[in-house]
Formats: structure tokens, C-alpha cells, sequence
């Protein structure tokens, strides 16, 4: 069952000004329950204008987005209910923790949802639980903490709202290989904690390999492309055109070809490589 | 004299509610003149701070750090040793003053008090160096990110600096902006000898550094050609950083019977590499 769907949006900035600007233009696409969706697309591409739409930070110009088939703008009053079923992690979150202790920080969103006493405590201590977030964190001031986990307090504050559908805005950025790994760590855990439906804007088409299901391609605003992982991926020459490139991985075996070797190159992620060569190599031995 | 840079017994302390830390700790580093080095450390090491202490915008706590000789803590110099010494941060936005491209590129050469016929040349030439010439009349804003931070880095080379220090500047861009930045540099030290240190979370971007050096906790644990640096790859893990995509598959194939070479980096030579392999299995 689609979980959201985001029918002919665009998103025009500047009004009737000169500096008028399609930000997004006619965007469509249909995200199932529980699905990982990586967007991909260069900068200025219009990805964070899309993903602001989805929990109704942005009005569409024109289009709509349908949470569990309802027009999330049916009645403008309730938009706010919105935002806690459909989280949004913007970039660097650990800019905008606010509050005195980790606690109260992270529990900032569920207490706007009316939680609170035991509930608030339950809720707060179940997401450091899928997070990681350490107990006895929880009466520190979030900026005495690393960037690290700075960044990882400031997702567990949206995901303590529960959200089943949760927006990701290049969550890995500006974080270390380790940083990163522990990002896509969370995001994992909250999934398999909670089955929620995660889209993820990001640079990183080597982390995309290893997170998404499918991905969905902008390029000047519109939909480049929408598919699977291996769909997506599938030709690196189109997605070098837009400013884009498939993992590094994966130009080893375009590489390998060029080179006069019959490989595959719908080959995503180190794992795989590795597996495929050591497959290779015993056929030749065997044979 | 043949370091363009020298960091002698540098500590670097800030207090924090009372405590104070050390954020790098007893360093001894020479840049040498012409060198393309690559910083890394995981967040926290030191690398920002490290940056900022190279062209005086951080000042030792403890020993002395010279630029071509001239202490950073000497005030009279201090002009002197940032137009020896650039800097080009993470976000392009914060780093852009003007409303044209080459205004934007102009600003530094006009705080010089440089003639107008230098800084136009100067402009131009610094425009031209990073490829972006033909958007000189174009506003910042409508530009990529890749494109922009290229703007940010000419804005430094019209002072015609003899040290570009990059603190993680592709950290917000998409692929094709970063291997822009990186081409970019890249042309900048190899074409017009300008000394490179470039800080990076990009494991890759090292490939064809002169240099790699890797902190941890404020000190550096290695320092060594790229290839030698990325033979560690259990070792760089531990402290939070990985090696590039091309050699953790040699390794792990290293791991399964493969008898191949793993201290490679580029895509070329990691192909052949596993050619090489896959063939004399063959024999």
C-alpha cells in the first residue's frame, strides 16, 4: 500500500518577482510502507524543497501529497499533526538542539504531542534504547557532547515522536567514515525497531547503494529517474550527465570492461564485489 | 627556504565550564613548499584547529608556528601571513560577499589596496584558474554548489596566496562538484606550484596527495604517501576513518585468496590490479 504519494507537485520561489525560479517542477512518485528511499541530484536540484514539502513545511504551488491517501492540506488547521507522522531530520540537526539537557531535548517533540510523566520518560528511554543514545547522556547538556552524538540526540528528538514515515536531509554530511556508519547504523535500527517508511537526501551514491531500495533521481527540479537500486545505477554515463556518478565500486567494474574483461557492472557495494570476483576466479579454476 | 609552513611543539588548549583541553597536543610539522598534503582524523581530532592555526586565525597556546619564517603571533604581520596562507571552508554560502561572480572575486585584492588594472587581472586570471571565466558576470546564488565553492577558492587565489588551506570544502557538494574541487586544486598545485593543505572526510580525495597525514586526539598517528597510509585499513578503522572503495575490495579480496596487491587507490590501477589476479589464476 502506498504510504505517500506526491501527485504533479511544483514549487515556484519568487512569486510575480523576476527572480521567479521552478524549484520543483511536476514532481510524481508513490513511496510503499516501509520502503528505504535514497533522493539523489545535484545541488540546487530541488531536493530540499521536495522533502520540506512531505511533512507540510512547504505549500505546494501546485499538486498535492497524500499521507495514507488524504491531502496532507485538506484542512490547513491540522498541518501540525502532520509533522509528527512524518518526521523531518533537516541538514547539520545538531545546529538546532536547544534545550538545557539531553532529555529534554529529545523529549521536546513527544511532549508537544501531549505525552507526559511516565509516558515522556517511557518514550524517551525506548528511543535512546534504538539510538544508542547513552543513559547517562540524558542530564548532560547536549553541546558538551561530540558532533557525533550531538547529531545522533538530534534525530532521536524526531524520531521519539514516532513517525511512521521519517525525512532524512543528507543526515551523513560533514560526519567521518565512523560518523557515517553510525547515521545508517540508527536509521537502520529505528526501521527494524518500528517498520517506519525513511527517504533520505544524500550525496553519497556509495552509502545510497547500501541503504536504499529504490532511488529517486532530480535534476533541474524534475524527476530524472525513479526505480530500483540496480535500475537506477544502471547506466553511469546518464547519471555523470546530471551531475552525478554510480559508487566507486561499481567503476572498477566499468573499469574491469574497458580493460577487455567480460564482468557485470550492476555491482553496488564492496560485499558484492567481492563475492562476484571470488565467484569468477573459482569458475576459472574449476574450469 | 624550503618549508612553506613549520609547526614547532604547537599546543592548542580551549576551556571549556573551567576544564581545559587540548585540542592538538605537542605537534612538530613541516609543509613543504609545492607539497600537496591531505589531512584526516575523525570529527574531533584536531583537523579544524590544526587548519586555523596555519594562517594565524588560531595562535598556539604553547610553541610557535612560522609562516615562511614569520611567527604567527608577530601582530604587525598578521595581513601579511593571511595573504600567504588562504583558507576555504565547508559551506560555499558563507564564504561568498558579492552579488556578481567577479565582485565577489574582487573582494580580496581591493582590501590589498591593489591598483584597479592588477586586481582586474588578478580576477580574471583567478577566474580562469578555476575554470569558471565565463560566469564572471553571474550571480553566486544561481550557481551549484561545486561552482560556487569553486568561486570561494578564486576569491583566495587572487591574493595570490602561496599556501591554499581547505577545511572538508566538499563536504556539501554532489559528486560532480567535488571532483570539480578536487581537479581544481589539483591543477592549482601541480600548474601554479601553490602549496595544498586539504582536510578531508572523503577518503578518495587522498588518492593523489603528495602526502596524507591522519590525527587522532590531537596528535598525528601517520604520516606517509597515500598508498603506504591506506595499507592500514584495520588501523584506520579504529579510529574512525576507512580507506577508499577500491582498496577495502582489494583487501577483502586479499582476505579471500586473491594473492593481489592492496595498496592501490585509483580505479585504473585497482582494475588492473584485479586483471592481474584473475588471469594468473588462469596459468
Amino acid at each position: 500500500m502506498a504510504i505517500l504519494e506526491v501527485k504533479n507537485l511544483t514549487h515556484t520561489y519568487g512569486g510575480s518577482s523576476p527572480f521567479i525560479n521552478d524549484a520543483v517542477k511536476n514532481v510524481s512518485f508513490c513511496v510503499e510502507k516501509g520502503e528505504i528511499i535514497g533522493i539523489i541530484g545535484h545541488t540546487g536540484s530541488g531536493k530540499s524543497t521536495l522533502v520540506q514539502h512531505l511533512n507540510g513545511l512547504l505549500k505546494p504551488t501546485e499538486g498535492e501529497i497524500l499521507f495514507e491517501n488524504t491531502d496532507i492540506w485538506e484542512n490547513p488547521k491540522e498541518i501540525r499533526k502532520i509533522r509528527s507522522k512524518i518526521g523531518l531530520v533537516f541538514q547539520y540537526p545538531e545546529y538546532q538542539l536547544f534545550e538545557e539537557t539531553v532529555f529534554a531535548d529529545i523529549a521536546f517533540g513527544p511532549k508537544n504531542m501531549g505525552l507526559k510523566d511516565e509516558e515522556l520518560t517511557a518514550c524517551v528511554n525506548e528511543i535512546c534504547e534504538i539510538v544508542g543514545v547513552k543513559k547517562e547522556y540524558l542530564q548532560k547538556s547536549p553541546f558538551d557532547l561530540s558532533g557525533g552524538e550531538k547529531r545522533r540526540v538530534a534525530i532521536a528528538g524526531v524520531m521519539a515522536m514516532k513517525p511512521q514515515v521519517i525525512v532524512f536531509d543528507e543526515p551523513t554530511a560533514g560526519l567521518d567514515p565512523k560518523g557515517r556508519e553510525d547515521v545508517m547504523q540508527i536509521i537502520k535500527d529505528y526501521r527494524a525497531a518500528t517498520n517506519a517508511t525513511v527517504i533520505i537526501i544524500s550525496h553519497s551514491m556509495e552509502d545510497m547503494a547500501l541503504l536504499a531500495d529504490k532511488i529517486l533521481v532530480l535534476s533541474k527540479g524534475e524527476v530524472y529517474k525513479f526505480g530500483k537500486v540496480e535500475e537506477v545505477f544502471a547506466s553511469a554515463e546518464e547519471l555523470r550527465k546530471i551531475g552525478l556518478n554510480v559508487p566507486i565500486v561499481t567503476r572498477v567494474f566499468y573499469e574491469l570492461k574497458k580493460q577487455g574483461l567480460d564482468v557485470k557492472t550492476d555491482i553496488f557495494t564492496v560485499d558484492s564485489a567481492a563475492q562476484y570476483l571470488k565467484t569468477l576466479k573459482e569458475g576459472k579454476e574449476n574450469a | 627556504m624550503d618549508n612553506i609552513i613549520e609547526l614547532k611543539n604547537v599546543t592548542f588548549e580551549y576551556t571549556e565550564e573551567d576544564a581545559v583541553y587540548a585540542a592538538v597536543k605537542d605537534l612538530n610539522l613541516n609543509i613543504k613548499r609545492g607539497d600537496f598534503t591531505v589531512v584526516l582524523g575523525h570529527n574531533g581530532s584536531g583537523k579544524s584547529t590544526l587548519a586555523k592555526l596555519l594562517n594565524g586565525l588560531n595562535k598556539p597556546t604553547h610553541g610557535d608556528v612560522l609562516v615562511d619564517g614569520i611567527n604567527t603571533r608577530d601582530e604587525e604581520n598578521e595581513i601579511n601571513i593571511k595573504r600567504k596562507v588562504g583558507m576555504v571552508f565547508q559551506n560555499p554560502d558563507n564564504q561568498l560577499v558579492a552579488s556578481i561572480v567577479e565582485e565577489d572575486v574582487a573582494f580580496g585584492p581591493e582590501n590589498l589596496g591593489l591598483a584597479p588594472d592588477v586586481i582586474r587581472s588578478r580576477v580574471d586570471d583567478a577566474l580562469k584558474a578555476v575554470g569558471m571565466y565565463e560566469f564572471k558576470d553571474s550571480t553566486p546564488h544561481r550557481l551549484s554548489g561545486g561552482q560556487k565553492q569553486r568561486i570561494a577558492i578564486a576569491g583566495i587565489i587572487a591574493m595570490e596566496p602561496e599556501c591554499l588551506v581547505l577545511d572538508e570544502p566538499t563536504a556539501m557538494l554532489d559528486p560532480k562538484g567535488r571532483a570539480e574541487i578536487i581537479e581544481t586544486v589539483l591543477r592549482l598545485n601541480k600548474e601554479k606550484g601553490i602549496t595544498v593543505v586539504l582536510i578531508t572526510h572523503y577518503m578518495e580525495e587522498a588518492e593523489k596527495a603528495d602526502r596524507v597525514i591522519v590525527m587522532n586526539d590531537g596528535v598525528i598517528i601517520e604520516d606517509n604517501t597515500p598508498k603506504e597510509v591506506f595499507k592500514n585499513v584495520e588501523s584506520l578503522k579504529k579510529v574512525g576513518l576507512d580507506v577508499p572503495q577500491t582498496t577495502e575490495l582489494l583487501y577483502e579480496l586479499s582476505k579471500n585468496g586473491f594473492e593481489i596487491n592492496t595498496n592501490i587507490i585509483s580505479i585504473e590501477e585497482a582494475a588492473k590490479e584485479i586483471k592481474n589476479a584473475l588471469h594468473l589464476e588462469e596459468n
